[in-house]
C-alpha cells in the first residue's frame, strides 16, 4: 500500500490538464509516443475533444520507477471539468490522497479551478502547485504575478512550484518525482471491513454497468456478495481490475487502490456515485461520508420534429440515460408540439451535450423548448407542488408563493470588469456577497443569484462583456421566495403552451416586448396577420404583429418551367413540415427556444 | 389534349429579362430549320395516337423564320403526326417586325393565333426591358393581324417593371384593351437568375418594385381586365369567351405534349425530356441521329400528383373528380380545416367539380399550393 499514489488534477478548461496527462502516460510508458498522436488519451468522446471539457471521469494506473530506486503505482484519477459536475468532482476528489493544481502561466486562477481546489483543501488533498506553459513567449511579462496567486491561495512556497510545460515535455519528471514524494501512501486497513467509494460508473453493452471505484478499507475479490450501502442492493462481483489504457483484470482490488468491477448490473442509475460498496456478508459500520443523490437543476421540453417519431425519441433517451445516469424524462405533451418528453439536467452545459448526443449518436431530430429551473409552489392549502414546466403553473388564486432555486456564483475577472459584472449580476436580479483580491488587478466576487436569470444566456454575457476574462463557477444554495409570475405567448389570441415561461414581475413588462420581438424575427409572414401578444393573465403586457403575405405567385410556369418549380416545392414543403401549427399559425421550430436569443 | 411546341431560339436582341434559349443572331438558322425538320421525324412515333390539338411555336422570336421555312415546318409536322382538323396554331410575334405579307404568310402556312409580346405602351418602360418596338407599332401590328384575318390574337402585358407607376400601368391597360385582344397574359416582372436584369439587381443597379405595390398591380390588372370582359383562367393569362389558349392549357392539365428544338420541355405519359439548351449540341446530336435530350425523367404517382396539383390550382382549378380517381385522394378530405379557412378567407372557391383560386387567392397561389402540398403528402 505505501507505493500507491492516488492524485488528480485541478485545472481551468485549457490550462493543459489534458496534455500533462498525456505526457505522464507517456513517461511512464503507459502509451506510446506513436499513440500520443491521437493526442488528449482522456477525452474519448468525440464531443469533450471538440469542446475541450471532460465530461466522463476516466482513470489510469501507471508505473513508476522514481529515483528513489522504488517502484510505484500511480493512480491518475480524471475529473470532470464543468461546473455542472461538481458533485461527480468532489467524489473523484475523494479517492485521491493528493492533486496537482496545474495553472497556465499567462492566465492566472480562474474561478472553477479555486472552487475545485477549496473543495480538495477541505478533503485533505496534499496540494502540488504547477505552473504551466511556462515556455509561452507571454509567460515571462505574466509568470511573477500568476506565481503570486497561487502562493496567496494555497500558501505555498515559490520553490514548491513546479515550473512546466506540458506540450514541450518540461517539468514532467520533478511532477512525478513531487508525486512519489509528498502525496502521503494511501491509508486504510486490509483487513477491516470493505469501504470502497464509486467515484463513477460507465454502461459497457457486453458487461453491463462498469463501476470505477476507489477501495479505503478491505479487499474485493470476484465471487465475493457486495452491497451498496445507499440504495442496498447486493450483487456478486464478476470481474475485478485496474484501470490502465484498457480495463486490467487483477481479480482482486486490495485497500489503497483504484479499479473497476463488475457486477451484472443492468442499470447505471442502480450504481451511484458516492456511494458506498461493502460485503454483504461483512459490512462495514462506517460508510463513506458526503454522499447525495443528483438532482436535475435545468429542465426542458424535448419533443421530435416530426410527431411520428415519439416512439424512436424515447428509445434514444433511454439508451443515452445507459450512459448517463444525470439525465431525468418523462413523457409530457404540448399543444404546440404535441408529445414530447419533460427532461431534467444537471446545469445548462449537460442539457446542450444532451440535445447534441441526441442529434448526432442518435440521429434525432428535436425540438427543444427553452430551459426552465424547478419551482416550488405553495399553494393556498399549503400543499408543496414542485412545478418544472411553466406551463404547468397552477392559477394564480390557488398560489401562496412561488419560491426558486438561487447559486451561488464565484467570478473571477480582472478588476477593471468589476463595474461591468456587478451591472450584469445586478440585472439578474443577483446579490453582491463578497469580494476580494487575489492580486493587484484581479478580483475573485461571490454573488447569491436566482438559477433562472443564469440558466439563459448569462455566461455567454459575462465571458463577452468581459472579454472573455471572466471566469464562473457556481453551486446550488437554497430556494427562496420571488415575486413570479407566469408570462404567456399568445397568437392570434390562442395561447402557445410551449412559449409560456415564468419571470419576475418587475422584469415581465420588458421581457414581453422583446420576447415579442423575438418571435416577430423569427415566425414568418403567413396569408394573415399574425398578432403576437405576451400577457400575465388576461393582461396583455406585449404586442406585436407580422402582417399578411401580401403576394406570392410566379407569374410564369409553362412546359419548361413545371420540374423545376415542382423540386422547388418539394424543398420548400420540407420547410413547411417541420414547421408546428397551433391555430392556423405555424410556427418554426426555432421560435421555440426564441428567448435564448434575446439581447 | 395533346400539345406540340416548336422552339425557335434566335432574336435580333435578346429582352433582359428573358430566360428562355435564345441566341442573339440569324446566322444559323437554315441549318437549324433543317435540323428541326429532323427532330420533328424522330419524335413522330409518340407513345399515343390522339391527335394534336394545340401546335405553338415559342421562342426565341419565331416570326424570325421566313414563310418558306415556316410552311416547310408546319408541313412536316402534320406529315409527322395526327393533327386535329382544328388545332390551335399558335406563333408568337414581335410586333416591331411583322408585315402585312408576313402575316399573310403565316395564315397560309396554316397559324390560327397570334401572340405580341407588346408588353407596355410606355416608351420608358419599353426601353427598360430591352424591346426593340414602339408603342405605335404594336397598334399596327393588331391592325394588321385583324386584315390578315386573324380572329384569335394575344397581347402580352407586364407589369411591376421598375420606374411603373399606377398611372402608366392604367394608361397600358387601355391602350391594350383598345385593340381589343382576344386574350391577355398579363405578367408581373420576374427576375429569373441567369439574365442581365437579375445581374443588374444584384448589383442594385434595379429597384423592384416593393411587393405591396405589385400585390396592388395585379389587383388593378385582374379587376379592370375582369370588367372589361376577360375571364381570368389562370395566374397571369386571360381570354374573352372561348378564347382560351388552349396550348397552355394542356400544360396546365399535365395532358401531353411534344416538343422539338433547343431546351425543350416534352411530357409524354409519365415521361418528360428536355433537350439540350445549346444549339451546337441539339444539332450535333440530331445530325448523329441521336434524340437530342440533356435528360429525361419519369414521375412517380407523387411527383405526378405534385404537378397536377400545382398546375391546376394556379389555372382553371384542382378538379376533385379527377385527384380521387386518378390519385384515389379525396382532395376535400386531405385539407380538411384548412380548406374551411382558406374559403373562409376568400382565396378558395369550391365550384362542386373543382377548388379554383379567387382573385384573392390567386395572388398567394405559391402559399396555398404549398400547404396542399404538405397535406396530401
Amino acid at each position: 500500500m505505501k507505493n500507491y499514489r492516488n492524485f488528480c488534477i485541478i485545472a481551468h478548461i485549457d490550462h493543459g490538464k489534458s496534455t500533462l496527462a498525456d505526457r505522464l502516460l507517456e513517461r511512464t510508458g503507459r502509451v506510446s509516443a506513436r499513440e500520443m498522436t491521437m493526442n488528449q488519451i482522456l477525452d474519448d468522446n468525440p464531443l469533450e475533444q471538440e469542446r475541450g471539457i471532460t465530461i466522463k471521469l476516466h482513470a489510469i494506473q501507471m508505473d513508476y520507477t522514481a529515483n528513489d530506486g522504488n517502484s510505484y503505482k500511480l493512480n491518475l484519477i480524471d475529473t470532470p471539468g464543468h461546473v455542472d459536475f461538481s458533485y461527480e468532482v468532489s467524489r473523484s476528489l475523494s479517492a485521491c490522497e493528493g492533486a496537482l493544481l496545474v495553472v497556465d502561466a499567462t492566465q492566472g486562477v480562474e474561478a472553477q479551478t479555486i472552487s475545485n481546489l477549496f473543495m480538495a483543501i477541505e478533503q485533505g488533498l496534499e496540494i502540488i502547485p504547477v505552473i504551466n506553459k511556462i515556455d509561452l513567449p507571454s509567460a515571462v511579462t505574466t509568470i511573477e504575478s500568476v506565481k503570486q496567486q497561487v502562493i496567496d491561495l494555497i500558501g505555498c512556497k515559490e520553490e514548491d512550484m513546479i515550473l512546466a510545460s506540458a506540450k514541450a515535455g518540461i517539468g514532467i519528471d520533478e511532477i512525478l518525482e513531487t508525486v512519489v514524494a509528498k502525496i502521503p501512501p494511501p491509508a486504510g486497513d486490509p483487513k477491516a471491513p470493505l469501504r470502497a467509494l464509486i467515484y463513477d460508473s460507465i454502461f459497457d453493452a457486453y458487461r453491463g454497468v462498469v463501476v470505477n471505484v476507489r477501495v479505503f478499507d478491505g479487499t474485493m475479490k470476484e465471487k465475493d456478495k457486495i452491497l451498496f450501502m445507499n440504495t442496498n442492493q447486493t450483487y456478486e462481483l464478476d470481474e475485478v481490475g485496474v484501470l490502465y489504457m484498457q480495463r486490467k483484470r487483477t481479480g482482486i482490488l486490495e485497500a489503497g487502490n483504484v479499479g473497476y468491477f463488475t457486477a451484472a448490473i443492468r442499470r447505471l442509475q442502480d450504481s451511484k456515485v458516492g456511494d458506498t460498496v461493502t460485503l454483504a456478508s461483512n459490512p462495514t459500520t462506517n460508510p463513506i461520508e458526503g454522499f447525495r443523490e443528483v438532482k436535475p437543476m435545468v429542465f426542458s421540453g424535448i419533443y421530435p420534429a416530426d410527431s411520428d417519431d415519439f416512439e424512436d425519441l424515447r428509445e434514444a433517451l433511454g439508451k443515452l440515460s445507459l450512459n448517463d445516469s444525470a439525465i431525468s424524462f418523462e413523457p409530457e405533451s404540448s399543444t404546440a408540439l404535441g408529445f414530447g418528453f419533460r427532461c431534467g439536467f444537471l446545469g445548462l452545459l449537460h442539457m446542450e451535450i444532451v440535445q447534441e448526443r441526441l442529434e448526432r449518436e442518435f440521429n434525432q431530430v428535436i425540438v427543444t423548448t427553452v430551459p426552465n429551473v424547478r419551482y416550488k409552489v405553495i399553494t393556498t392549502r399549503d400543499e408543496i407542488l414542485w412545478v418544472d414546466n411553466p406551463s404547468q403553473l397552477p392559477n394564480p388564486t390557488l398560489i401562496k408563493e412561488i419560491q426558486e432555486p438561487f447559486i451561488r456564483a464565484q467570478i473571477i475577472a480582472p478588476s477593471e470588469y468589476v463595474g461591468t459584472i456587478m451591472k450584469l449580476c445586478m440585472e439578474r436580479r443577483g446579490t453582491m456577497l463578497g469580494q476580494s483580491y487575489l492580486s493587484a488587478d484581479r478580483v475573485d466576487m461571490t454573488f447569491d443569484l436566482p438559477l433562472a436569470e443564469v440558466v439563459f444566456d448569462f455566461y455567454d454575457k459575462l465571458k463577452s462583456n468581459t472579454r472573455g476574462y471572466a471566469s464562473l463557477d457556481y453551486e446550488y444554495s437554497d430556494y427562496k421566495q420571488g415575486e413570479l409570475v407566469r408570462m404567456d405567448i399568445l397568437l392570434n389570441g390562442e395561447a402557445v403552451d410551449a412559449l409560456s415561461s415564468i419571470v419576475h414581475r418587475q422584469k415581465a413588462h420588458e421581457w414581453g416586448k422583446k420576447l415579442c420581438a423575438k418571435l416577430k424575427e423569427l415566425i414568418p409572414r403567413q396569408m394573415f396577420e399574425v398578432a403576437i401578444q405576451a400577457a400575465i393573465g388576461s393582461k396583455v403586457v406585449a404586442r406585436e404583429s407580422i402582417s399578411a403575405i401580401r403576394k406570392n405567385v410566379i407569374a410564369k410556369c409553362y412546359g419548361g418551367d413545371i420540374s423545376r418549380k415542382r423540386k422547388l416545392l418539394d424543398k420548400q414543403k420540407e420547410g413547411k413540415k417541420r414547421m408546428k401549427q397551433v391555430g392556423k399559425v405555424e410556427i418554426p421550430q426555432e421560435a421555440f427556444h426564441a428567448v435564448l436569443s434575446i439581447d | 389534349m395533346r400539345g406540340y411546341y416548336l422552339h425557335i431560339p434566335f432574336c435580333e436582341k435578346k429582352c433582359s429579362y428573358c430566360d428562355f434559349y435564345s441566341l442573339e443572331t440569324t446566322q444559323h438558322i437554315d441549318t437549324f430549320v433543317e435540323t428541326l425538320l429532323r427532330e420533328i421525324t424522330m419524335r413522330a412515333d409518340a407513345p399515343t395516337s390522339e391527335p394534336v390539338t394545340s401546335v405553338f411555336f415559342g421562342g426565341g422570336t419565331p416570326s424570325l423564320l421566313s414563310i418558306e421555312a415556316l410552311t416547310r415546318i408546319t408541313e412536316h409536322v402534320r406529315a409527322s403526326v395526327p393533327v386535329a382538323p382544328d388545332a390551335e396554331w399558335t406563333m408568337e410575334c414581335n410586333p416591331g417586325t411583322v408585315t402585312a405579307e408576313s402575316l399573310q404568310g403565316y395564315a397560309h402556312a396554316g397559324i390560327n393565333r397570334l401572340s405580341f409580346g407588346v408588353q407596355s405602351f410606355t416608351e420608358s418602360e419599353l426601353a427598360f426591358l430591352d424591346r426593340i418596338h414602339t408603342a405605335d407599332e404594336a397598334s399596327l401590328a393588331m391592325q394588321l393581324a385583324r386584315q390578315a384575318g386573324f380572329a384569335n390574337v394575344n397581347m402580352d402585358l407586364m407589369f411591376a417593371v421598375p420606374g411603373q407607376t399606377f398611372a402608366s400601368l392604367q394608361y397600358n391597360i387601355e391602350r391594350l384593351l383598345a385593340l381589343e385582344p382576344d386574350h391577355i397574359s398579363a405578367y408581373s416582372l420576374i427576375y429569373e437568375h441567369g439574365t442581365p436584369l437579375y445581374a443588374k439587381l444584384k448589383k442594385g443597379l434595379v429597384t423592384p418594385t416593393s411587393e405591396d405595390t405589385d400585390a396592388a398591380m395585379y389587383a388593378l390588372v385582374i379587376d379592370t381586365l375582369t370588367r372589361a370582359g376577360y375571364e381570368q383562367y389562370e395566374v397571369s393569362n386571360f381570354a374573352r369567351p372561348g378564347r382560351r389558349c388552349l396550348h397552355n392549357r394542356t400544360y396546365w392539365f399535365c395532358a401531353p405534349y411534344t416538343s422539338v428544338g433547343p431546351s425543350a420541355h416534352g411530357l409524354l405519359g409519365t415521361t418528360r425530356y428536355w433537350n439540350h439548351r445549346s444549339l451546337t449540341q441539339w444539332t450535333a446530336k440530331v445530325h448523329a441521329a441521336e434524340l437530342p435530350e440533356a435528360n429525361r425523367e419519369t414521375l412517380d404517382t407523387q411527383e405526378q400528383l405534385t404537378e397536377f396539383l400545382f398546375c391546376t390550382l394556379r389555372a382553371e382549378g384542382i378538379p376533385v373528380d379527377i385527384i380521387r380517381d386518378r390519385f384515389g385522394i379525396d382532395i376535400r378530405q386531405a385539407l380538411g380545416q384548412h380548406l374551411t379557412h382558406w374559403i373562409e378567407a376568400d382565396f378558395i372557391r369550391d365550384t362542386g367539380a373543382h377548388l379554383r383560386l379567387t382573385a384573392e387567392g390567386y395572388r398567394v397561389c405559391d402559399e396555398l399550393t404549398l400547404h396542399m402540398l404538405a397535406c396530401v403528402e
